[in-house]
């Protein structure tokens, strides 16, 4: 039965497609936040300054704070931070490649861009999640734009800075040229979770669009992927290149630039491939977990009697 | 931090799109406040907001007394006058309590702490036989949710509110 965007079922009600569509658009962006926090906290104590040491210390946890409020929502379909996290299979994240790069020592430029690339990205989505469908996505939107929106503005003041000195430009001209294909994955489809339907993550690039398709259909949020891709491009590509940066993509402004498959790495996240980098990070962030034999994530001592 | 309250109080006026080719001087260069913070002041205050129980009765009230007594876990503010408690509502019959509750970060390490203490403290009120606790982020928590027994706390912890 068709549901249309005013009556998305009460998370008891849920039908199937209901459930993977909402399964589906949490993980998306729970695991973008996740990971990137992940990396993120890689600099807090090497980065140049001792605010950027804060700067990408307090983003980090931010960004930890919004991944719980995406995977709260999945609470309601019988999902706990075990299942979702720590215990969770590698293969299942749908997080885009342009979060679980590794970063090049030393290379400041690369959390700079990234961090720009991908705030863009999620001021984006969260505009097209303010009217969903379903109420506990919207009601958590303005919280988290409230804590997003120094995000941005810090990477471009630094990036505005680093493409002031030619040295500093040319890398972040380097660290572009590695990162661009991979931020293009932010806007590709998910395959659905696995085990949901024959298109699921179990084989890999498994994509079902229609699951992309039920999200909109749906109104869990209210702009495809493909106007969010847009949009994204008719801001990040000017930009950019106003600090006489070249952005690897074809089109201009004035016809709208095209992602083509060739645009796009071949690892996407979304569809369930990831680069190397991942299963090393996925070990990574596992291992104290495994290492204290854990069986609850979170309780440190029994509830007093 | 469960609480992110700043204590200061200026109108920053950052512009979002700074002007890369705009001949900046050095104390600028970047083009934006340095140490930016993020002004709750700016939030709206909602209508039924505060919550404070102040109408409630019977074993409602009691709940409410309850909750005064936990205090936020990095200042002397009870989370009622905090403005964390959305709202309260008992069961007579069955004696479920439901606490409707904020946090005033998202990335509040002390989250399961203070939920677990509230849900602990309610079940404990006579006649509560059992505490459902809803974790809401709508309307999103701003300073406007204090009351003004919480801002005499917080200025006599040295927060100017």
């Amino acid at each position: 039965m068709a549901s249309s965007p005013d009556e998305f079922s009460e998370p008891d009600d849920l039908d199937e497609r209901e459930r993977t569509a909402l399964e589906t658009l949490c993980k998306r962006l729970a695991d973008d936040e996740f990971v990137l926090a992940e990396r993120y906290t890689e600099w807090q104590v090497r980065a140049p300054t001792l605010e950027s040491d804060l700067a990408l210390a307090n983003n980090a946890q931010d960004e930890l704070g919004h991944a719980r409020l995406w995977y709260d929502v999945l609470g309601d379909l019988g999902f706990g931070e075990r299942e979702l996290v720590y215990e969770r299979d590698p293969d299942d994240f749908r997080h885009s490649t342009l979060v679980e790069r590794p970063f090049e020592d030393g290379n400041w430029a690369d959390p700079v861009l990234r961090s720009y690339l991908y705030d863009v990205a999620e001021e984006l989505r969260l505009e097209a999640l303010a009217d969903s469908s379903y109420p506990k996505i919207a009601d958590r939107v303005e919280k988290i734009q409230s804590e997003e929106s120094y995000h941005r503005e810090h990477a471009q003041n630094w990036l505005e800075r680093l493409a002031d000195d030619e040295e500093s430009r040319e890398r972040l001209q380097t660290t572009l040229d590695e990162l661009f294909a991979h931020a293009l994955t932010l806007f590709e489809p998910c395959a659905p979770p696995r085990g949901a339907n024959e298109a699921s993550g179990d084989k890999p690039r498994a994509v079902d669009p229609g699951v992309e398709a039920d999200i909109v259909d749906l109104g869990l949020r209210t702009a495809t992927l493909e106007e969010l891709g847009e949009e994204w491009l008719s801001i990040v590509v000017p930009y950019l290149e106003s600090l006489d940066l070249a952005v690897p993509i074809d089109g201009d402004g004035d016809d709208g630039f095209e992602v083509t498959a060739a645009a796009l790495p071949d690892e996407r996240g979304r569809d369930g491939t990831h680069t190397d980098a991942w299963a090393e990070l996925y070990d990574e962030f596992t291992r104290t977990y495994r290492e204290l034999g854990r069986d609850e994530p979170t309780a440190i001592m029994d509830a007093p009697e | 931090m469960s609480s992110d309250i700043q204590d200061q109080d200026s109108d920053l006026d950052i512009d979002p799109d700074p002007d890369p080719d705009a001949d900046l001087d050095p104390d600028a260069e970047t083009g934006a406040t340095p140490c930016a913070y993020t002004d709750y002041r700016a939030g709206k205050a909602a209508d039924d907001l505060p919550a404070t129980g102040a109408e409630a009765t019977g074993l409602e009230s009691a709940v409410w007394d309850a909750l005064y007594e936990i205090e936020d876990p990095e200042m002397p503010i009870s989370i009622v006058d905090l403005g964390l408690i959305y709202g309260v509502s008992v069961d007579d019959e069955d004696g479920v309590a439901t606490v409707d509750m904020t946090l005033t970060y998202s990335g509040c390490p002390a989250r399961d702490m203070l939920t677990e203490e509230v849900e602990e403290v309610v079940v404990a009120v006579d006649g509560v036989e059992e505490a459902t606790l809803r974790l809401v982020w709508s309307p999103e928590w701003t300073v406007e949710f204090v009351t003004e027994r919480g801002k005499d706390d917080l200025r006599e912890f040295g927060l100017s509110v």
